[in-house]
C-alpha cells in the first residue's frame, strides 16, 4: 500500500499493454510494414542500394535559388538569365538556368530532383532538417548522415583517416548527434591549411618525440592507479592522433600535392579548393565529406548577386564531376548538392528573391545515379510542386540508401527514443540507374 | 485505537521497504486544541520532534500535546531519516550526510558480492592535502590553484584549514564564475540566439549578477519563469526568449531541469516507457498558453495595440530611413537587412495575451480528446497524495494567473521534485555521479542508489532555503567528498555508493580557466569589459509614436560600432600578466615585464590577448565560445541541449592540446609559469615549481630523476617539461 504512494498513478488506469502496443506499432513496426507492402523501396537488390561507397555533399548555404539554377522558367518569374539547352544524352533533362554553362556540358552525368518541398523558411531550421532529416528539437541532437554511416558500417578500414570530414565549416553541427563523438566529422576550416594543429610546434621531430615520452614517464603512476575506461580512451586518442600526425594518409589533407593545373581547374577559392580536398579525401578512403559554400541568401539585386556565386558553383561542380570521372571514382562516389530551401519565384522590391521552402531542387551525380535525368516537377512559374513531391526526409533517406544503410531500421538513442535515417523518409529510387 | 494500529502498521511497512518518502503525515493536537499537520520524527528526552510539510522540524516538550497524542507518540517508531534542526552547524549537517552514505556502503555489499566484487569497508582514505587543494579549487572556483595558493595551503598547519579554504573559495569571485558555467550549460545559455540580432547578453549578465548576490535557487527559477518584457529590460526574460517560438521544447526542458522529470516523448506521443501522456504534457503546456515571446506574433492579445504599433513603426519608418541613407550617398542595399533586423530584435518580449490559446496538436491520436481541442492547465503529480500539497493550491482563473501559478507550483518547497532535482544535481557536481541518474529524469526516488540519502539531500536543500552556496558548503565538508577518488573501475550504469568522488575529466571551462591560471596567475582580476554595451545600444521603443527615422539611424549606428569598441579594448601581451606570485615581498617582476605598463592599470578595461585568443575566464567570453576555440575543441556545450558538454577526447582536441595556440602560449618564455620558475635558481627547485604550478604537487623522487635527465639535453628542457606535464592524463583528470 505504501509502495503505491510513489507509483505514477494517473496513467495506471490505462491498460499498460495497450500503451506498449501503441508505442511499438506506432513508432517502430508500422513503418517497416509499410515499406514491405509498398514493394521493396530499399535494401540489397533495390536500384542503387549501396553503390555509393563515398559521398561528397556540396552544401549551398543561404538558400539556393532554384529558378536561376536547376529549375529554369520562362514566364514572369524568369530571372536575369535565359535558360540554356544541355547535353543530357537520352535523359529527360532539357535545360538549366543560364548561369549553369559548365554543368550544361556534363548534364548527362546528373539527376535533378525538382520537387523538393519543406516546411521551414528559416536558415537554421532548414539547414538542420536538410542535414539530419529531423526538425530541430530542444531535447535531442540528431546525427548527420556521415555519423549514421559510421554507426551502421563501422569505422573505415585501413587508414588512420576519419570517417567523415566537413570542409569550410563554421561549425560541425549537427555532427554525431546522439551517437558517440568519435563519429563526429572532423572540421577543416580552411582547405588550404588542411587539418588544424597537425604540425608539431617543436623545432625538430626528435624534440616532439622526447616530449611524448616525457609525458608517458610522468604519467605512468597516474595511469597505473586509475585504470578507468575514461583514462584509457584518452590514451588511445593520443596514440591515434600521434599515428595520424606521422601517417602518410595525412597527405590526403595537403592540397600542395596536387598539380597547379588541377588546382586552377577547381578554382582558387575556398569552395573550389574544398571540393578538390574532398576528392583527395575520398580517394584516400574517407567515406563522407561535406563541402560548405555560401552566398546564396540573395534578398537584394539577384542579377549582381548571382554573378560569382553561381558561376563558381557551376565551374566547381563540373570540375569535380570531370575529375572524379577521370580518376575512376565517379562510379563509387555520389556527389550531392543541397540547400536549406529555394528562393521566391517572384522578384521582390529589392530585385532579389526571398526564402522559399515550398519548391526547390537538389542534384545528384555518380554513385549509381542516372545521367541527364529529372525527377518531379514544379508548375510553370516554379511556385508549387506539381509531381512527385520529395521531402528533406526523402532526400536523406535517398543518400542513406545509396550508401547502403538500412534506412528502415529503428535505432534507439541513449535516451531511449526511436530514430531512423531520414525520419522514415522514402528513398527516391527513380534516380538510380 | 483502531486508527493507531493502522498508522503504526503503515509506518512499519514503510521502514521495511526502506522508505524514501517521509513518514506519514498526521494531524497533531496540543493541550489547547490547536492542530498541526506533521510527521513524527522521534522523541528526544522529554521533547518530541515533528516535521511539518514545508520540511521544517520542530522540537518541543511532549507534555504540550494532548494526552491521546502523547500516548501515541510513545508507541511510534522514530523515523530512520536523520533530521536536522533548523540551526544545525555545517559540521553536524555534513556528519548526517556521511552517516547516510556510510549506511549505503554497508547495504551495497550483498549486491556487490553477487557481482564478484570486494566488499566496501568504508570511505576511501582521506585525500592528502595536495589532492584536496587541487580538487577543491577546481570544484569551487573552476580552476587549478596557482603556485602560491597551493604552497600556502600545504604549509598551513591549522587543523581546520580545509573548512577554512572551502569558506574562502565559496566567497571568492571564482565561485561565481564556476557556478555560472554550470548553470549556463544546464540552461543552454547562449549569446547568439536563433533570431537575427537578438543576443543573450542581458540574460547572461543578469544571471551572473544573481549568482554574485547568491540569490536562492527558488527565487532564480521563479524569476525566470515569470519574467516579462524585453531581455534588456529584464534579464530573466531571457529564459523564455532563449526558446522564442518553441514553447513546447522550452517546457520539456523546464520540467527536465527544474523537476528532474523527462516528458520529452510526451510532446509528440504518449510516453512509451513511463507514465506520461501527451494529454498531460499539453495540460502542463497550457500554463504557458497565454504567453507570447514576440509582440508581432501575438494575435488578439491585450497589447495588440503595441504589436500593431511596432509593425507600423517598421513599415512606416523604413521608407524614410532608406531615403535618408540614399540621400547621404550610402548604399541602402548593404544596410537594409541590418536595420530591419535591428528593429525586429526589439519585437522580442515576453508577455501575456488575453486568453489561453493552448490546443491539442492537429494530429492528436488518443481517444480521450480530439485534435485541436482546447486544453485546461493541470499540474502533473508523482503520487496520488501530491494534489493535497500546498504547491498544488494555485489560482488559475485568468490568463494572467497561469505563469505565476506554474512558477509557484514549481518552486514551492512542497513540490515533490523541485528541491530533490537541484540537490541531486549539486551532489553530482561534487561526486561526478548523482544519487539518482539521470538527473533530468529521477523517475522513482526509491530506485535511487541510496534513497534515504536522496530524500535527505532534498530536505537539506529546503532547510537551507535553496541557498546553493550553503548547500555546497555542507557537501564539500563531508568526509565522503574529502576522501580519495575511487580507483576501482565503474562500468557504465553500475551503481556507485560514494565512498569518495569519482575520477572526473575537467570540463572545458575548468581546463581553459586552469590554462588562464598558468598564464595570468589570478584570472579573476581580468574582468569582462563594458558588459551593458549591447543592452544600451540595441534598445528601441517601437511603440513610441514619436520614434523617427533619424533616431533609429543614430541608434543603429551606435549599435554597429559596439563591436569596434569591444575590439579596441583588447591589447596587452603575456608578459603583462600576473603579479608577483611566488615570493611575497620579494623583488618585483624584472626585465621586460617591468618595462610594460603595470597589469593593474590595464585590467580596468583591457583584456590581454595571445595570438588572437582573449585571455580571460571562460565565463566572461562569448557563450558558447566560437568554433575552433580551445573551449569548443575541449567539449564545451554548444548549448543546444541540457548539460550538453562532452567529456571525451577527439582527434582535433588532442591535436590542440599538443600543437595548438594555447600550448604555444604556455611554453613561450613570456608566460607567467616560466617567470614563476625563473625566480628560483637551482634546477631541482625549478622542477618543483613546475610540478606545483601544473599538477599542484611536488615531484616524486623518480620524477626528479626523469626531470634531471630531460633537462640535461638542451635548453628546451623546461619547455619540454611544461608540455609534457600539461599533456598528462593526470592534468586533465580531477582526482
Amino acid at each position: 500500500m505504501k509502495s503505491d504512494l510513489n507509483k505514477l498513478s494517473p496513467m495506471a488506469r490505462r491498460d499498460f499493454m495497450m500503451r506498449t502496443a501503441q508505442a511499438a506499432l506506432g513508432v517502430t513496426v508500422l513503418p517497416s510494414l509499410n515499406m514491405a507492402a509498398a514493394g521493396s523501396t530499399t535494401g540489397p537488390g533495390t536500384p542503387g542500394f549501396g553503390k555509393a561507397k563515398n559521398v561528397i555533399f556540396l552544401w549551398m548555404g543561404g538558400g539556393m535559388t532554384h529558378i536561376d539554377t536547376w529549375d529554369p522558367k520562362d514566364g514572369e518569374t524568369k530571372g536575369p538569365t535565359d535558360p540554356i539547352k544541355v547535353n543530357a544524352g537520352s535523359g529527360n533533362l532539357d535545360r538549366l538556368g543560364g548561369t549553369m554553362e559548365k554543368m550544361a556540358k556534363v548534364a548527362n552525368k546528373i539527376s535533378i530532383i525538382r520537387s523538393m518541398s519543406s516546411k521551414t523558411g528559416v536558415h537554421d531550421q532548414g539547414t538542420y532538417v536538410m542535414k539530419t532529416g529531423y526538425e530541430p528539437r530542444g531535447t535531442i541532437v540528431h546525427p548527420c548522415i556521415g555519423a549514421w554511416a559510421s554507426h551502421f558500417l563501422g569505422r573505415i578500414k585501413g587508414p588512420t583517416l576519419p570517417d567523415s570530414v566537413v570542409v569550410n565549416s563554421g561549425s560541425s553541427y549537427p555532427g554525431a548527434g546522439f551517437f558517440p563523438t568519435t563519429m563526429s566529422p572532423i572540421p577543416i576550416s580552411n582547405p588550404e591549411n588542411g587539418l588544424q594543429n597537425i604540425k608539431p610546434t617543436t623545432s625538430t621531430q626528435d624534440q616532439f618525440k622526447k616530449r611524448l615520452s616525457l609525458t608517458d614517464e610522468f604519467d605512468t603512476a597516474f595511469r597505473k592507479k586509475f585504470q578507468s575506461d575514461d583514462v584509457k580512451t584518452y590514451s588511445e586518442f593520443y596514440d591515434e592522433t600521434v599515428k595520424l600526425m606521422k601517417s602518410e594518409d595525412l597527405k590526403a589533407f595537403d592540397l600542395a600535392q596536387e598539380p597547379s593545373t588541377v588546382r586552377e581547374k577547381f578554382g582558387r577559392n575556398n569552395f573550389g579548393q574544398g571540393a578538390l580536398l574532398a576528392r583527395r579525401l575520398v580517394q584516400a578512403g574517407v567515406r563522407f565529406v561535406e563541402v560548405q559554400s555560401g552566398g546564396w541568401d540573395m534578398h537584394n539585386n539577384i542579377d549582381q548577386a548571382l554573378g560569382t556565386t553561381a558561376s563558381t558553383m557551376d565551374s566547381v561542380f563540373a570540375a569535380l564531376i570531370e575529375d572524379l570521372q577521370s580518376n575512376g571514382l565517379l562510379e563509387s562516389t555520389m556527389v550531392v548538392m543541397g540547400s536549406e530551401f529555394g528562393r521566391t519565384p517572384d522578384i521582390n522590391e529589392n530585385d532579389g528573391r526571398d526564402h522559399y521552402p515550398l519548391a526547390y531542387s537538389t542534384v545528384f551525380a555518380g554513385g549509381g545515379v542516372k545521367g541527364g535525368f529529372v525527377y518531379g516537377s514544379t508548375d510553370k512559374d516554379g511556385r508549387r510542386v506539381t509531381d512527385k513531391q520529395c521531402t528533406p526526409q526523402d532526400f536523406q533517406a535517398t543518400i542513406g540508401h545509396a550508401m547502403g544503410l538500412p534506412v528502415d531500421e529503428v535505432v534507439m538513442s541513449p535516451s531511449n527514443r526511436p530514430f531512423t535515417v531520414g525520419d522514415k523518409g522514402v528513398p527516391v529510387l527513380d534516380i538510380f540507374a | 485505537m483502531k486508527q493507531t494500529t493502522k498508522l503504526l502498521s503503515s509506518l512499519l511497512v514503510s521502514a521495511l521497504v526502506a522508505s524514501s518518502a517521509l513518514a506519514e503525515v498526521r494531524t497533531w493536537t496540543d493541550t489547547s486544541g490547536r492542530q498541526v499537520k506533521a510527521s513524527f520524527i522521534g522523541l528526544d528526552g522529554e521533547n518530541i520532534v515533528l516535521q511539518t510539510e514545508d520540511g521544517a522540524t520542530h522540537k518541543f516538550p511532549l507534555t504540550k500535546l494532548s494526552a491521546e497524542d502523547q500516548t501515541l507518540a510513545k508507541t511510534m517508531k522514530p523515523s530512520d531519516q536523520p533530521v536536522m534542526l533548523a540551526n544545525a552547524t555545517v559540521a553536524q549537517a555534513s556528519a548526517a550526510i556521511d552517516k547516510l552514505v556510510a549506511n549505503g556502503l554497508v547495504r551495497a555489499n550483498p549486491e556487490r558480492a553477487k557481482g564478484g566484487k570486494k566488499p566496501i569497508t568504508g570511505f576511501n582514505p582521506l585525500a592528502n592535502d595536495e589532492q584536496f587543494v587541487r580538487r577543491v579549487y577546481l570544484d569551487i572556483v573552476g580552476r587549478i590553484p596557482n603556485y602560491a595558493e597551493t604552497t600556502q595551503f600545504i604549509q598551513d598547519s591549522n587543523p581546520n584549514k580545509r573548512a577554512k579554504l572551502i569558506d574562502l573559495l565559496l566567497d571568492s569571485p571564482g565561485y561565481n564564475s564556476n557556478t555560472f558555467n554550470y548553470f549556463a550549460e544546464m540552461l543552454r545559455v547562449k549569446d547568439r540566439l536563433e533570431q537575427d540580432n537578438l543576443r543573450g547578453v542581458p540574460y547572461i549578465n543578469w544571471m551572473q549578477h544573481q549568482i554574485e548576490k547568491n540569490v536562492t535557487w527558488d527565487k532564480l527559477v521563479f524569476d525566470m519563469l515569470t519574467a516579462k518584457g524585453k531581455m534588456w529590460e529584464n534579464g530573466a526574460a531571457g529564459y523564455l526568449l532563449r526558446d522564442a517560438g518553441m514553447p513546447l521544447d522550452n517546457l520539456a526542458n523546464t520540467l527536465a531541469v527544474f523537476l528532474g522529470t523527462d516528458v520529452a516523448c510526451a510532446q509528440c506521443h504518449d510516453h512509451p516507457f513511463s507514465d506520461w501522456t501527451q494529454h498531460q504534457f499539453y495540460e502542463m503546456a497550457s500554463f504557458f498558453g497565454a504567453t507570447t515571446t514576440n509582440m508581432r506574433a501575438a494575435q488578439n492579445r491585450k497589447e495588440k495595440g503595441k504589436g500593431m504599433a511596432s509593425m507600423n513603426a517598421m513599415n512606416t519608418l523604413m521608407p524614410k530611413i532608406e531615403e535618408m541613407i540614399t540621400s547621404s550617398g550610402q548604399d541602402i542595399k548593404r544596410l537594409r537587412n541590418g536595420i530591419r533586423n535591428y528593429m525586429s530584435a526589439n519585437t522580442y518580449m515576453v508577455g501575456e495575451m488575453d486568453n489561453n490559446t493552448m490546443k491539442l496538436p492537429h494530429d492528436y491520436k488518443y481517444p480521450d480528446a480530439k485534435p485541436n481541442d482546447p486544453v485546461e492547465p493541470k499540474f502533473i503529480t508523482w503520487s496520488k497524495n501530491d494534489k493535497n500539497l500546498a504547491a498544488y493550491k494555485q489560482k488559475t482563473k485568468s490568463a494572467e494567473d497561469l505563469r505565476p501559478a506554474f512558477a509557484k507550483w514549481t518552486t514551492d518547497p512542497s513540490n515533490p521534485r523541485f528541491a530533490m532535482a537541484i540537490a541531486n544535481r549539486m551532489w553530482k557536481r561534487a561526486f561526478g555521479v548523482a544519487v539518482a541518474e539521470p538527473v533530468t529524469n529521477i523517475d522513482d526516488p526509491k530506485q535511487a542508489v541510496n534513497p534515504e540519502l536522496l530524500v535527505h539531500l532534498a530536505e537539506e536543500m529546503k532547510r537551507v532555503k535553496f541557498d546553493i552556496k550553503a548547500f555546497m558548503r555542507i557537501i564539500y565538508n563531508t568526509h565522503a567528498y574529502q576522501a580519495e577518488a575511487t580507483t576501482e573501475k565503474i562500468a557504465m550504469g553500475e551503481p556507485y555508493y560514494f565512498q569518495g568522488p569519482l575520477l572526473r575529466r575537467m570540463t572545458a571551462e575548468q581546463a581553459w580557466d586552469s590554462y588562464m591560471t598558468l598564464v595570468l596567475g589570478e584570472p579573476d582580476k581580468y574582468a569582462k569589459p563594458l558588459e551593458d554595451l549591447y543592452s544600451r545600444s540595441i534598445d528601441l521603443d517601437l511603440t513610441n509614436p514619436k520614434l523617427d527615422a533619424q533616431t533609429v539611424l543614430i541608434k543603429y549606428d551606435a549599435f554597429r560600432k559596439m563591436a569596434e569598441k569591444e575590439r579596441a579594448l583588447q591589447g596587452g601581451s603575456l608578459a603583462d600578466a600576473g603579479g608577483d606570485m611566488m615570493m611575497e615581498g620579494g623583488s618585483k617582476a624584472k626585465g621586460k615585464a617591468a618595462a610594460k605598463p603595470a597589469a593593474a592599470d590595464m585590467m580596468e578595461n583591457t583584456s590581454l590577448t595571445y595570438n588572437g585568443m582573449i585571455l580571460r575566464r571562460a565565463s566572461t567570453l562569448e557563450q558558447p565560445a566560437p568554433p575552433g576555440h580551445f573551449l569548443i575543441d575541449f567539449g564545451q556545450s554548444p548549448r543546444n541541449l541540457i548539460d550538453g558538454s562532452i567529456k571525451s577526447g577527439s582527434v582535433p582536441q588532442v591535436l590542440m592540446m599538443m600543437n595548438g595556440k594555447a600550448q604555444q602560449m604556455l611554453t613561450s618564455s613570456d608566460s607567467l609559469i616560466f617567470r614563476t620558475m625563473e625566480k628560483v635558481k637551482s634546477p631541482p627547485e625549478k622542477v618543483e615549481a613546475l610540478f606545483i604550478s601544473i599538477l599542484n604537487r611536488r615531484p616524486t623522487l623518480a620524477e626528479k630523476d626523469i626531470a634531471k635527465r630531460a633537462l640535461s639535453n638542451g635548453e628546451d628542457g623546461y619547455a619540454n617539461m611544461i608540455w609534457a606535464l600539461i599533456n598528462t592524463r593526470e592534468f586533465i583528470f580531477i582526482q
